[in-house]
């Protein structure tokens, strides 16, 4: 009798956990190309005797030539440059750049830098940077340096962060975007008019943010000493929210760590 | 041991409807009814989970919404607002025209309308979060229609560069539109703004008005900006002006600066309301700046409504008929003023869905026609609407495979007798053959005669004559002219005499929407008619009758009079 009741309840709870994990297989899915924050809200503090972690990522794989863009209208303006794809950017040495390397379960640490006004750039119909990071709140400036007309198309994967897509046209040299309201990202900056203007932004909720340069360098600074999880994203290769690498940082100290990324596997 | 084991099933049963129950606390407003409703009549495109990835929305552009970003393109709200309860239902009820959503007012209740909404709310938590009501776009300083207002808000079109994706006259054939995608990467046409039926969210001037100030959320389209905000309308136009100058006197260049000033201190004010950081003077004249772009919003609202008629044309069948003219002259060319003279006759196309490969999602809403007859030869006049002028097949990484816009113009072999008489099958024929007119976009003066006997089974005519063509792409629109003689001597042509009603056909392609082959739009039999000769009895025979009938009542009358006496 014990036996027929158990297995019941067994299966009852089998089934109800099948649910669950395939609700949350779902949404796991698609977060595989997001960046992870930390669940407990971030809590700023003066940090004495931080630590710095650097290094250089790079690419590995055959590099593929960098498609040119085709430049369909506004040729006058747009055409002045040539345009290619930069959602993989590789330089000399396979040093990799626009990557974002950050640490993922910070909870506390130092403040954003209050001087910083991230600027997003349109001159000759490409957006610059492509990867960048703007602090949770803070408000974008988007420039318009062609005679042009753009359309900022921001888009917005969460109920925090609704979409914005606001016209700047030739008249309007210069626009503030409100910032968002919570961490998200990267989401996608497109220009409809000009369809082959992209970019990526990525609302941050703490400084330790960091994205690579031409020569596929990155340094987190002032981080307090501590055991991390330093995750990265990149556009064409993916994150490694799987399996992050684990570094501990002492007081003072510095600690090196590169990545070596692959193309994300086409779906 | 049976009863134990119903005991158990019960305690199971029991088990399971706690639950439910503890998910019906967690959503209240929502009833099972409204997921039982969403379920049988919205999942098969919107998905169970709203995602908008349902079984059928594979085969669709527009692709069905997905609810779970609380994106909604058709809102009553401003920019970055979720949609009230009120825009779902309308939705829901209107259904949207020009894509595949269809009205659902016959056919669910308005309870389950309303049911329905409150479900596809929960897709999107955001509903549930929100603690204010969504901010409603305000309908005030509304300016009626005029033509003035229309002449203004022309000149408006060119200054917001709605023409970047709508293109020139409006036709949606801009030199952005084929690249634009949506948030979700798929393709997303602007509208065009000559067939204002097409407006997914309606074409009343408050409708045009919303989707200015809100924008179309997901869409490419944004929400609206005064290019020159803070400038009055005068002063708008007169900065375009001095803009578009290639030099500007002494005079011209200071008041440009001044404008040109004027317009960026405005725009600083508009970022600092934005940031919630103006003070009292700078929030003024940003009401100010404000009242200015409603009022520029609402003429341009206007002249978009002027473009296209209020409602969608009456199709080509009974007193609609395509009738040609008479003339004894030589009949007009293709770019004559002539044909101003005429009315089109409207023929609405759609998909061809019967035989695979299918086209489930047309762009070509229909074909217009007029024509011209004289004592030998036909002349003809068509005209659509097409977004992208397709010369030949074109493969690309961004929009895909593209091929040839195409017409094919169809009539039976022989004419069937009387209007009961059965027609060959409507495809491109069966059992009975039909006579087609063949044009493509890379040979615009070409066209070619062909006989089918069914949408794959079509040749050549051995013989082509007697038959002219010219075609042309303007503006988002296919203009095709072409004349034949009346009768010809090749037995698998149609032989035409006046005041025989013709059935006539189109199949139509466009390219860029991967059109080719039997995927192309399609319309079933219409009529044409070679507009009898108008006889000179026509003077003498109606008012003889007339004449008569008055006669016959007078002494009817008079009949009726004497008997009652």
């Amino acid at each position: 009798m014990k036996t027929k009741m158990l297995t019941c309840l067994t299966l009852l709870l089998a089934c109800g956990f099948g649910l669950f994990v395939f609700a949350d297989s779902h949404e796991k899915e698609e977060d595989m190309n997001k960046l992870v924050f930390s669940k407990e809200k971030y809590k700023t503090m003066a940090v004495k005797s931080g630590g710095k972690i650097s290094g250089v990522v790079k690419f590995d794989g055959e590099v593929p030539e960098m498609k040119k863009l085709e430049i369909t209208k506004d040729k006058a303006v747009c055409g002045v440059t040539d345009k290619f794809d930069e959602a993989l950017v590789v330089g000399e040495g396979n040093v990799l750049k626009n990557t974002i390397v950050y640490l993922m379960d910070i909870s506390q640490g130092k403040d954003f830098d209050k001087e910083a006004k991230p600027e997003l750039d349109q001159k000759n119909c490409r957006f610059n940077p492509h990867v960048q990071i703007i602090p949770v709140g803070t408000a974008l400036t988007v420039l318009n340096n062609d005679k042009a007309t753009h359309n900022v198309h921001i888009f917005g994967t969460s109920k925090n962060n609704t979409s914005v897509n606001k016209q700047q046209t030739k008249n309007r040299k210069k626009m503030r975007l409100t910032g968002a309201k919570g961490a998200e990202g990267p989401v996608e900056v497109k220009c409809d008019i000009h369809g082959w203007m992209k970019a990526w932004v990525a609302y941050v909720p703490h400084p330790y943010f960091a994205v690579t340069n031409e020569k596929g360098e990155f340094t987190l600074e002032d981080v307090p000493p501590g055991e991390y999880k330093l995750g990265y994203w990149h556009e064409a290769c993916g994150t490694n929210n799987k399996e992050p690498v684990t570094v501990t940082v002492a007081a003072g100290g510095e600690v090196k760590q590169d990545f070596t990324l692959k193309l994300k596997e086409a779906k | 041991m049976r009863s134990k084991n119903v005991v158990y099933l019960i305690l199971i049963l029991g088990l399971l409807s706690v639950l439910n129950l503890t998910y019906a606390q967690d959503a209240p407003e929502v009833s099972e009814k409204g997921k039982e409703v969403y379920e049988e009549s919205c999942a098969h495109c919107h998905g169970t989970e709203g995602r908008g990835d349902g079984s059928a929305a594979e085969n669709l552009l527009p692709k069905p919404r997905d609810f779970t970003r609380g994106l909604y393109k058709i809102r009553s709200t401003e920019s970055g607002q979720l949609p009230t309860d009120q825009d779902l239902f309308d939705i829901i009820t209107e259904g949207m025209p020009g894509s595949s959503m269809p009205g659902w007012e016959t056919s669910l209740s308005a309870n389950d309308r309303w049911e329905v909404v409150a479900y596809i709310k929960t897709f999107y938590d955001g509903f549930k979060e929100s603690e204010t009501p969504p901010r409603q776009i305000s309908l005030e300083g509304k300016i009626p229609y005029s033509e003035e207002s229309v002449e203004i808000g022309k000149g408006l079109y060119t200054q917001f560069a709605c023409f970047e994706c709508h293109g020139q006259v409006g036709r949606g054939d801009g030199t952005s539109a084929p690249t634009l995608q949506d948030e979700w990467g798929f393709q997303s046409w602007p509208a065009n703004l000559a067939q204002g039926w097409n407006f997914r969210g309606g074409n009343d001037i408050d409708d045009i008005y919303k989707r200015f100030i809100g924008g179309i959320a997901g869409s490419a389209m944004p929400m609206f900006e005064d290019p020159a905000f803070g400038l009055t309308i005068e002063q708008s136009i007169r900065y375009n002006e001095l803009d578009n100058k290639v030099e500007m006197t002494e005079a011209e260049e200071e008041e440009y600066n001044q404008l040109d000033e004027k317009m960026g201190n405005a725009f600083e004010i508009l970022d600092l309301m934005a940031e919630g950081s103006a003070n009292e003077e700078q929030k003024q004249s940003y009401a100010t700046a404000m009242k200015a772009f409603y009022e520029k919003s609402w003429h341009l609202a206007n002249y978009v409504k002027s473009l296209s008629s209020e409602k969608r044309p009456e199709p080509a069948i009974g007193k609609n008929v395509l009738r040609s003219q008479y003339t004894e002259s030589d009949l007009p060319q293709m770019m004559d003023a002539a044909w101003n003279t005429l009315d089109s006759s409207y023929f609405p196309l759609v998909g061809q869905i019967i035989i695979e490969p299918r086209q489930f999602n047309p762009t070509i809403d229909s074909v217009n026609a007029k024509s011209f007859y004289n004592d030998t030869e036909v002349a003809f006049l068509f005209t659509w609407d097409d977004r992208t002028n397709n010369t030949e097949v074109e493969e690309n990484e961004d929009t895909g495979k593209t091929f040839e816009d195409a017409i094919a113009i169809q009539f039976p072999v022989k004419i069937p007798k009387g209007p009961t008489a059965e027609k060959p099958y409507f495809l491109w024929g069966g059992r009975k053959a039909v006579y087609l007119w063949q044009w493509k976009a890379s040979a615009v003066d070409k066209i070619t005669e062909l006989t089918a006997k069914g949408i794959n089974n079509a040749e050549e005519q051995e013989v082509q004559g007697n038959i002219e063509a010219k075609g042309e792409y303007t503006d988002g629109q296919y203009r095709l002219w072409v004349k034949r003689t009346l009768k010809t001597d090749d037995k698998k042509d149609l032989q035409l005499e006046p005041g025989v009603f013709v059935p006539i056909a189109f199949s139509a392609w466009d390219g860029a929407n991967g059109d080719v082959g039997t995927k192309r739009v399609i319309s079933s039999w219409y009529s044409f008619v070679l507009e009898p000769v108008p006889s000179s009895r026509r003077f003498i025979y109606p008012p003889l009758v007339a004449l008569l009938s008055f006669g016959l009542l007078v002494g009817l009358r008079e009949f009726v009079r004497q008997r009652n006496t």
